[in-house]
């Protein structure tokens, strides 16, 4: 019942905002944020605290890990909603209808047990966010979403081909049609489906679904996406978007191993992740635009979780899970500083960009401190999901590949640390004032990365552990 | 059933080689048209064998909507532009040769998929997949924006047939979910496209280079 009304309430609330405009639209807007919020944390806590969720006879079906990201969906679109009426002005139409449907396909994503329907709910996350990434209708807005359809939809059709090789090495081996893509079946019948083809699926699904989590080299999209949509969508994109590809991936990985051993996507994860964070690293050196470097030190950071579910035992994939929210929170509210700094500065540029704690007194000093965060410095959430991660690389015989991932993490920290230091360094041109209740989502936000760096609340440590039980049983 | 099935798997493969080959855009999409027809035929031929009339109901959706929705939409995006390129690029040979390199690649990767199945229909099943690498080829080097959405619907028809062949279709949900996804991407390309020659006056990707770094 809980999930059905989870997925319910975004579904109708985009269908009502398709008639609605005005003031009735932001109320509507406001109150399907509120209520989708509201049902997300009571089906991320019903889970951790009770028992897997179970709807349409196990079409639906939520356990620890898919409650994990329902959680974070709900928070990050709570937050990407908040600051939603700044940029939805006067276009609510083509505004407030897909950004309730982009929630409502990344929740259908995380919470169906069918696999196949999974693959029709990430596909449905493109093609609901596409209008919204060119929103602002100029040339490079319409580069940027025709890049985003076009790879992204190659990318997912490539994990259809994977999701079709395991659909047909099921049906082969044992014959129910109807639940062969079920991943309770799957998971069952794993040990007993043919290694080649099931390696050769994974090959796929790594390919297509890591298209949608941004891994190198097929990250192409994301920055242009990133940086030219409008701010919630930004960080709704960069904070679980991604985390929705790792998911897709995640949910592949214990049948694959239980079929070829766990060598196979270990191995894969492992080089990806590296060459995300690689690529992300060479770009972080010396970035010139701030969105497009928030934009890469995603590729990085989604390149680092991959490392940590390679890296595997109960750190490393305890980690990359803790990784992915930390991120999320630090990532999105980063973007949606960078909407308000763009509004002040009217430029993307870091060049551009002087004085910031001057002139914006409010959303200054959070970007600072979000920054501080996000460069995975204590006591803030990133520093320990890092140390998790590479202690895992460290205890689990895989030195060469932590000491890299290591190097690569330092150099994309003192390319962040330059371009920040020269957003907060120069003379403002002006002493901006700023309402401070808009600022509380984000310190809540921010709150929250304080206490999974500092003192992890009652119930996360018995949810990551659930979390690692179902990737790595 | 196995010979029909093979010959049909066959002419699929035959009709996107000859897209690889021709130039002319208004050929080349009229050639998808009849992809998709011979896509269709399959499904029919496998109902009619194996009395799985669910089946029909995919073929004719793979009629009206990739046999003749799309190809009437891709007509629309390249209404006005001259039908072939302008300036000769790779030359015929060069991808029909790189074509033919991943046909031969295809054949070894399925082998033990093909080796696993006791469908009749077994027989099509690296033509299928063949179909489809080769759509990602075409889909990548497209020098259009119409080439590269026939390339990428060439791929989506390779896979298509991947799963007709292997496994006479997927469940019923799955498939809808894929016919959707098709028409919106074509729906939402077809809109950016007429937005990008509004801006550009031009189908050329070669435009699309401002957001570098």
């Amino acid at each position: 019942m809980l999930l059905i009304a989870l997925l319910a309430v975004p579904l109708a609330g985009a269908t009502l905002l398709l008639r609605a405009g005005g003031r009735a639209a932001t109320v509507v807007h406001g109150l399907t944020a509120l209520a989708t919020v509201g049902l997300a944390l009571a089906v991320a806590v019903t889970v951790v605290r009770q028992t897997t969720l179970l709807a349409l006879g196990g079409f639906l079906r939520a356990d620890a890990l898919s409650a994990w990201m329902v959680g974070l969906i709900g928070l990050v679109a709570g937050l990407a909603a908040v600051e939603a009426p700044h940029y939805a002005h006067g276009a609510a139409r083509r505004f407030y209808p897909f950004f309730h449907l982009f929630v409502f396909t990344m929740l259908v994503a995380v919470t169906t047990d069918d696999l196949g329907f999974m693959w029709v709910a990430v596909e449905g996350t493109t093609l609901a966010s596409v209008f919204l990434v060119n929103f602002e209708r100029t040339r490079a807005s319409l580069e940027a979403s025709y890049k985003y359809v076009l790879i992204c939809s190659v990318g997912i059709a490539v994990a259809f081909l994977g999701t079709v090789l395991i659909y047909f090495a099921d049906v082969t081996r044992f014959g129910d049609a109807e639940h062969a893509l079920r991943w309770t079946t799957l998971q069952h019948l794993a040990p007993g489906l043919p290694p080649r083809i099931v390696e050769l699926a994974f090959v796929f699904l790594l390919v297509g679904y890591g298209t949608k989590a941004g891994l190198a080299p097929m990250h192409t999209w994301l920055p242009d996406a990133h940086s030219e949509a409008p701010a919630p969508v930004s960080a709704m994109m960069s904070g679980i978007l991604l985390a929705i590809g790792v998911y897709a991936i995640l949910r592949f990985k214990p049948i694959v191993d239980a079929a070829a051993g766990p060598a196979v996507a270990r191995r894969l994860l492992l080089w990806l992740g590296l060459a995300s964070m690689a690529v992300a690293a060479a770009f972080l050196w010396n970035p010139r635009n701030y969105k497009r470097m928030l934009a890469y030190s995603s590729v990085e950071h989604l390149g680092l979780v991959s490392v940590g579910v390679a890296f595997g035992g109960p750190w490393g994939v305890a980690g990359a899970v803790l990784h992915i929210a930390n991120h999320a929170l630090a990532k999105s509210v980063l973007f949606l500083l960078s909407g308000r700094i763009r509004t002040a500065y009217a430029s993307m540029e870091i060049e551009a960009v002087q004085g910031l704690l001057a002139r914006l007194p409010v959303s200054g000093p959070l970007f600072f401190a979000a920054m501080l965060a996000l460069l995975g410095l204590p006591p803030f959430g990133l520093f320990v999901s890092e140390v998790m991660i590479i202690g895992a690389g460290f205890s689990g015989g895989h030195v060469a590949a932590a000491v890299t991932a290591l190097v690569l993490l330092v150099i994309a920290f003192a390319g962040l640390l330059r371009a920040l230091q020269r957003m907060l360094h120069g003379e403002a041109a002006g002493r901006g004032t700023e309402r401070r209740w808009a600022a509380v989502p984000m310190v809540a936000a921010l709150i929250l990365l304080l206490l999974s760096g500092l003192a992890w609340p009652p119930g996360l440590a018995g949810a990551l552990a659930a979390i690692t039980g179902v990737i790595a049983p | 059933m196995r010979d029909l099935s093979n010959f049909l798997a066959f002419l699929g493969l035959v009709t996107t080689l000859l897209m690889v080959w021709r130039q002319s855009r208004p050929a080349r999409v009229r050639l998808l048209a009849v992809q998709s027809l011979l896509l269709a035929a399959q499904a029919v031929a496998i109902a009619a064998f194996t009395a799985r009339y669910g089946l029909l109901l995919v073929a004719v959706a793979l009629v009206v909507v990739k046999a003749w929705w799309i190809p009437r939409a891709l007509a629309r995006m390249g209404q006005g532009a001259p039908p072939r390129p302008l300036e000769p690029g790779r030359s015929a040979g060069t991808r029909l040769l790189v074509a033919g390199v991943l046909v031969v690649g295809a054949y070894a990767l399925m082998l033990p998929v093909s080796a696993s199945s006791a469908l009749p229909t077994r027989g099509g099943i690296p033509l299928a997949f063949a179909m489809a690498l080769v759509g990602l080829y075409a889909c990548v080097t497209g020098r259009d924006v119409v080439g590269q959405i026939l390339g990428f619907l060439m791929f989506e028809n390779g896979i298509f047939a991947l799963g007709l062949l292997a496994a006479y279709g997927l469940p019923g949900l799955v498939e809808a979910g894929v016919f959707l996804d098709v028409l919106v991407v074509v729906l939402v390309a077809e809109g950016l496209v007429m937005q990008i020659r509004h801006e550009h006056a031009t189908l050329d990707v070669d435009l699309l280079r401002e957001l570098r770094g």
